[in-house]
Order: C-alpha cells, then structure tokens, then sequence
C-alpha cells in the first residue's frame, strides 16, 4: 500500500536571525490554535560530573520569572490566555512549549523570548524549585516500583558519562547546584544561536515573522558551547546487574542493547524490529510470552533514539514461580529467529501501515507537528525531514531488518538487569 | 535598559472565531444514535460505540463482570480467534480497544480512512458476535489476579481505593477494582448472558469522526449493526451515599514510602447537578492547574510537592470533591496544614476578579485546542450525549462557563468543599505519618496494603 499512498507534506519555511536563531513556521489555519516550540541544543548530556540533574533542574528555573515577567507569570499567563504549556528534558534537549488560541500568538513569543533574554535567578527560587524537582524524583523514580531501572541499566549499557548517568540526576547534586551554576549554564547554552523556534498552527506568516523578530532579534547570540564527545566503546561482553527493589511486588528482568544513533539505517531497522518483536498484541513476544507460555504479567520494549549511541530494551515481569531465565531464553529465540529468517511479508504490511497511520496520527496536532519539526531541526539541521521521516522508514526492507537484528541484538553484548523484590508487607 | 514592549504582556491580535460545527445525527431502527462528523483534514476515522452502563452494572454478586466482558470481546469472535483478531486489526495499521468505566462501556477502532471498511466490520465482529472462549477467559481469570497485586505496589491506586470506599460507602462507585475471589468467580455462561442482556443498540451511540461520506457510512452501519436486537436495560436500585459528619484520618501503611500521598476528600455532585459551571470554575481557581491556588502555595511556596491539586469527579449518579499531593514524608503534617488553608479560604473569602477572569478564560480558551484531534472531539461529543446534556451543550459551553459570578463560586464551594467532613487518605509510611496527621481528624484508621484494617 505505500506504493498508492502520499502524505501531503507540511508547508515549511525556515530562516535563520542575524543572532543565530533558527525559525521554522508550518502554517496550517485548520483549527485557529498555535503552537510554539522552543527548543534549546542541550540536555543531561552536557551536564559535568558533580552536576547530574542539574539540565533538568535549569528546566524549571525558566518557570521562576525573567525581566518581565514574575515567578510563577509564565503559568498565569498562558493559562489566563486559554492555552496549555509545559518543559521537558532529555539527554538530548530541554524542550518548552505552549498552545494557544490563534490570537495570542504574540503572547507566546513575549513569554519565550523575555526569558532567553533576561531569566532571573534568585536563591530563594532555586531552593524552592530544588525541592520540586526532589518530589518531582521521589514521585517518579524512587517511590514507585520498577521505577530506577531505565536509569539503572544506563549505567549498565554506556560507558561514556554523558551518556550513561540518568537525566533526573541524585539528590547530592541536585543540594551542589548553586545560583552561579544556573547563570553560568544560562550563559552558555540558553542562547539564541543554540536553540530552535517552531510555530505550527494557524498564523500569517508576515505578522509571525515580524513579531518573531520583534521579540527575539535583539537577543545577543553567545559563543558555541564547547563541544560533546558522546562516542562509546563498542561492547563485548554480557553486564549483569541485580537490583534490590523494596517497593517491588514480583521479580522482574530488563534486557537492553547498545545500538546506533537514529535515524541511520541500522537503528530504523532496529525500531521496525521492534514492532515486531513486542508492539501489541499481535508481537512475535506478546504472543509468545502473553499468550503461548502465559508466563508473564507485562512485556514492554522501546527504543531510546538519541544523536549518539542509543538503545533498544526488552523487559517483563513475569508470574510468580516462573522461571526467568526461562523467558529471556524464548526472547533470545525470537530475536535468532528474526535475525535468521527476517520479518515474514504479513509484518512487513503490518509495519507500514502502522508508519503511515502513525504519520498522519502525528499531524492531527499542532504541538505535535511542532515538536517533531523542532527535533529535525536541532537534531539534524533540516525541519524538511518531517516530510520525507516516513518514506525512510518506509524504504527499510525486511533484509536490513534481519541484518541489523542479527548484527546488534542477537549477541552476547547486552546488559541484563535483574529487579529483586525487598520489600515485606508489599504486594504479595 | 529593558525596551519598553517588553514591559507587558502585549495584545492579543484579532479574535479568531471558532465553533464546533453540528455533527450529522441519524437513528438506525433499533434505536443506536449515529453521530458523524465528516472531517476531511486528514485520512484517518475514528469510531466510537459508547454504552450508557458500566461497572455500576454489574450483576449482584458479580464485581468485575462488565470489565471482564468488555476486556474479552477482543479474543475470540465467531469468525476469528483472539491471535487473528489481533493479527488483522495491527496489519491495517489500526487498533481496536474495549473497556469499561464506572458508568460506560466503550468500544473504539480506528485506522486510517482507507481501511475504514474493513475495520468497522472488524468492529461489528467483536461488538456481536465474541465468544468468549474458555481458554482465553481463564487466561484472562490468571492475568487479572496477578495484576490485582500489583496494583496494591502503587500508592495511587492504593489511595483511591480508600479514598472510594469512605465518600461512597455502599454506593457502587465505592468499589474501584473487584478482588480475586470475584475474578475466580466468573464463569462463560454468565459472560455471555452479560454481553446479550447489556450490549443493545437502544442504549448505546456510535460516534464517527474522520474522512468519512455520512451517506455510504450510515448504509455500512446498517448493513453491520441494523440486524441488532433492541433490549431493555432493568432499572437499578443504588444504596445512598453515607452522611458523613466528621473529619477522618485513614492511613494505608506502605513500608519503604519515599512520600505521602495524601487524598482529602468529600462527596460531591453528578454531571448534571446545576451547579456544574460554577463548581468548573471554582475548582479552577482552587486546584485544576499549575497557575491555581494549590499548585501555588504547596509548590512554588512551599516546595512540599511536584503538584497539589484539587479534583471535581462529576459522574452520572453521583461524584466526589479531591484535593491531591504526594509530598515527602517529613512535610505531611504542613502540607495538611495548607491544604486546609486553601479549601477554608475558597469557603470564607470571595474570589478577587482578576482571579476569576483568569480561571474563565482558561475554561473557555482551551475549548479548540481540545477539538485538534479526533480523540479530542469524539470525547467533547460522547460526554455530552452519554450525560444527557443539552442539544446545544458544546456550543453554549462558554457562556455558560462566562456567566458565572463571584457570589457563584463563594456559594458552591461553602456547598460542596466541606472540609470538616473530609476523609483524610494518606498512603505512607504510617509510623512517620501518624504523628503528624492525627491532629487533623477525629478518628484513625490504619490498613495494610492489601486493604486490610491494621488498627483504628
């Protein structure tokens, strides 16, 4: 079918600012909302040692008021306007966004730019938003069950710092961080020669991009931020790990592979594998594992796409008194078997048409589509590629696909994390 | 020297209207609703048949059964096993769930237009004609035991059970999740008779969103569902809500808590009630977001929490009042403290009006962004016709929501946040907690984890 099918592209146009800022509209007037990205060319990657968290904890700090605009004004704001907004960070980016009603454009643009501009930065802010973002990791990690072992076999599977120490960082660093470091990072790494904005909804163009420059062409760009060596050594051996969970109710196991950096063929290849191997209940593991054997109460995989080496996991938590080993052999046939004899022609149907539905799924939403232009743009210096992302997908074949299975996951080069339940009074 | 532009927010641009457009609406002869909303931006369609019963429904004696029936309409069919069903639907690139809630039952698939045919007969297939086979029901029995413990790891759910079981007592609503003994319980036969008395198109509605010809789609849905026996749906008899008169503490001892969750709670209003718009927006300024009161002082001030905030459950037969934050465990007793604050304070002080004109813009600014995707308006459409609101409900929304006053939200929040009857649920470490919270209630209960009453 994809022979027959083409999306219609996203109407792109991009330009740069005299400071270095890069600019990509995509003008769509189907719904009168807009969507602002702005996202800025640093991450937990950068961090030094000493300082893990610290990308994430700076995320909040934009929220604690700039020249213009009080603590806590960037919420007031958006929310009064009728519009939703949030930040996140990754190893690869610290991302913020907004979606308003069309008319409160300039709104958005005030709010992102009297921040890169002129962030404040008090003691007392940073004390306060420290806490949050120790609740913040209380809450997502530490009290939940399961809930260190994405971070935990990281450290298993990268050797590079930068890439290997976790994004929400430890409680020691989070207290090191001090008002200097949130101006020195500020410094460096918020200006406009490292950031990208994307507006995607309803606009025109001519007042988009003279209020673009209005608000954001007097910002001074900032020397290049020193440069990132994110390269690891390739692996050779299994890493085994045990975990001591106390919160956790049933032993579980997560299983994860070093894999190229995406969108090169490999690591494409390795995503459609994926679908394969454990996206829904029609997956070669879903129903092996799931249904066949009825060993397991959840299986679950994915990929971690970065601009450096990145990974693909497999974990599950199997049934009580089932024996884990058991079903890490039944994932290891799978992926032998996959790699000795590819995808069969019914999941390669399956894989395209679940790429094209998911493209067009993509665009309903004006954040959406401006989220996934402003990772081709800083990621790889071209917002076109959201139009031709999918045909790439597309053009793998299921001989790559065997290739790169049998090439990344069907080795000996993985790290196997086991979680061993502590806790007493929880769960069973 | 700051420029002055910068000084203050600048000017909206000129308003851009927006009106949800009036979908298509049919009746096929046995009584199903049609709603279609033809949309053409893009190849896709979403379906949604939508049942007005849910768990409340279940029979006597047989906690879980709506559940498990809706959970297994997807394996196993007339035509299809539960692997082929799944092979079929994923190789169109497209998906079909069922599930229940309190109140509803819902079925929904979508794919792209082009395999609009053949996901809707997939749809039919699984509404009508599932067969629940043995194998797969004691393969669902298994995995939802399992899962059943595992959802007593997790604080939340371990809160909102408590939480259920004090504001509604008797009431249905009060059970979140049936227990083990009840899954063991179900058998096929009661299943099938289950699916054929509650699954009838006179009170269900099938609601299509996407790129769809209303025409050709309503001669497909009666070709699929105009064969369909009509049934009747027995009225149901609930207990009252309980009264209650006084503050409670109940404590769900989990070891190891890294934090408090904390859940105040009082017994709120039904969808329907009047005082809805005015509770929306009182609720706005109180709690809803992280530009509300809570978020603001537990926080930004305080620093206690990643977010507080305050919740209106408005179901079909009855609802609930929450305020929520899960805050680390030294701070449990202060973050107490300011929770009350706050809900005496919405009580006793009215509301400033530059408060409430951000809190009713909000409400009615954020109205298209929610009409972006076909998700996003199918759930605008099935909440106003499941609820039985008014014909003209999305399109007077907003006025509605303008119209109320500051006497409004003063009125309704002395109504219903009643603070000296809350039900204080705090799952936590209980010896760390129990000093710090037991100033607050009258009465101290204490459970275990797996629901079972330590001490009071």
């Amino acid at each position: 079918m994809s022979e027959t099918f083409k999306l219609t592209p996203l109407k792109i146009e991009e330009y740069t600012l005299a400071n270095g800022l890069r600019v990509v509209l995509n003008s769509d007037n189907g719904i009168p909302v807009v969507s602002v990205a702005v996202y800025y060319n640093v991450g937990s990657r950068n961090e030094r040692e000493g300082r893990t968290g610290f990308a994430h904890l700076f995320e909040h700090m934009m929220f604690q008021g700039s020249a213009n605009v009080p603590k806590a004004g960037h919420f007031q704001h958006i929310m009064k306007a009728g519009g939703t907004m949030n930040g996140t960070t990754s190893s690869e980016r610290t991302n913020y966004f907004e979606t308003l009603p069309a008319n409160q454009l300039p709104l958005a643009l005030w709010l992102e730019s009297d921040r890169m501009l002129s962030l404040a930065v008090t003691q007392e802010n940073l004390d306060n938003q420290r806490e949050a973002v120790k609740e913040e990791k209380r809450l997502r990690y530490d009290n939940q069950p399961y809930g260190q072992i994405f971070d935990l076999i990281n450290e298993m599977i990268y050797q590079n710092f930068a890439n290997a120490h976790s994004t929400i960082g430890s409680m020691e660093h989070l207290d090191d961080a001090t008002v200097e470091d949130v101006q020195e990072f500020f410094r460096i790494f918020y200006a406009p020669n490292n950031a990208v904005l994307v507006l995607s909804g309803a606009f025109e163009t001519a007042t988009a991009k003279q209020l673009i420059d209005t608000y954001f062409g007097d910002i001074k760009s900032q020397p290049v931020p020193p440069s990132l060596d994110v390269s690891e050594p390739v692996e050779v051996a299994e890493t085994y790990r045990e975990w001591e969970d106390k919160l956790a109710p049933f032993p579980a196991f997560l299983l994860g592979w070093k894999i190229p950096q995406r969108r090169t063929p490999e690591f494409n290849a390795l995503y459609l594998a994926g679908k394969v191997l454990y996206d829904g209940e029609s997956s070669r593991l879903y129903q092996k594992l799931v249904k066949g054997e009825e060993s397991v109460i959840q299986l679950f995989g994915f990929t971690d796409e970065r601009r450096g080496p990145s990974s693909i996991f497999v974990g599950a938590i199997p049934k009580p008194e089932k024996d884990l080993s058991k079903i890490r052999e039944t994932i290891m046939t799978e992926i032998h078997d996959l790699a000795a004899h590819g995808p069969t022609a019914e999941e390669m149907e399956k894989i395209e048409n679940q790429l094209v539905n998911d493209a067009i799924r993509m665009r309903q939403s004006s954040m959406s589509r401006a989220q996934s232009i402003a990772e081709f743009a800083l990621y790889d210096g071209d917002p076109t590629i959201v139009n031709r992302d999918l045909d790439d997908l597309l053009a793998v074949t299921a001989k790559q696909i065997r290739h790169a299975v049998g090439k990344y996951l069907n080795t000996d080069n993985r790290a196997l994390l086991d979680v061993v339940p502590t806790g007493n009074g929880v769960g069973i | 020297m700051t420029r002055e532009f910068r000084k203050s927010a600048p000017e909206p641009l000129a308003p851009v209207s927006f009106d949800i457009p009036r979908p298509h609406q049919a009746v096929l002869a046995n009584g199903l609703r049609v709603v279609i909303f033809e949309d053409e931006r893009l190849p896709l369609v979403s379906f949604r048949l939508s049942f007005n019963l849910g768990d409340v429904n279940d029979p006597a004696g047989a906690m879980g059964m709506t559940s498990a029936m809706t959970s297994m309409l997807t394996e196993g069919t007339g035509n299809y096993s539960s692997r082929q069903l799944a092979e079929k639907i994923e190789r169109l690139g497209a998906g079909i769930s069922a599930s229940s809630s309190d109140d509803f039952t819902t079925v929904s698939a979508s794919s792209l237009s082009l395999y609009s045919s053949e996901i809707l007969t997939l749809m039919a297939e699984v509404v009508l004609h599932p067969t629940f086979p043995e194998d797969e029901l004691d393969l669902y029995r298994r995995n939802t035991v399992e899962h059943l413990k595992f959802q007593r790891s997790q604080p939340g759910f371990l809160a909102g059970e408590q939480a259920a079981r004090l504001i509604y007592g008797r009431h249905p609503y009060a059970t979140v999740s049936p227990n083990a003994e009840d899954i063991e319980r179900l058998d096929r036969d009661k299943l099938v008779a289950h699916h054929a008395a509650t699954l009838i198109p006179n009170n269900a509605m099938f609601i299509v969103v996407g790129d769809v010809n209303r025409d050709e789609l309503i001669a497909e849905l009666n070709d699929h569902f105009g064969g369909w026996q009509q049934g009747s749906i027995a009225g149901s008899d609930f207990a009252a809500t309980p009264v209650r008169d006084k503050r409670s503490l109940t404590i769900v001892d989990r070891q190891g808590s890294a934090q408090s969750n904390i859940v105040l709670s009082n017994l709120g209003v039904k969808r329907t009630d009047p005082d809805y718009f005015p509770l929306i927006v009182m609720n706005q300024v109180l709690g809803a977001g992280a530009s509300s009161r809570m978020f603001m002082n537990l926080r930004e001030e305080k620093g206690y929490t990643y977010g507080a905030y305050t919740r209106m459950g408005a179901k079909k037969l009855s609802g609930d009042f929450e305020a929520t934050a899960d805050v680390r465990t030294g701070v449990t007793g202060d973050s107490l403290k300011e929770f009350f604050y706050e809900l005496n304070r919405i009580r006793d002080e009215r509301v400033g009006e530059e408060e409430m004109a951000d809190a009713k813009n909000f409400l009615t600014g954020v109205f298209p962004i929610r009409a972006e995707t076909q998700e996003g308006l199918t759930n605008l459409i099935v909440n106003q016709h499941l609820y039985g609101l008014p014909e003209d409900y999305l399109q007077t929304y907003r006025e509605k929501v303008d119209a109320v006053t500051v006497d409004d939200v003063q009125r309704v929040a002395v109504k219903h946040v009643r603070p000296d009857e809350m039900a204080i649920v705090i799952v936590g470490d209980a010896g760390e907690v129990l000093p710090q919270a037991k100033e607050y209630a009258e009465s101290v209960e204490i459970f275990d984890t797996e629901g079972k009453l330590k001490k009071n």
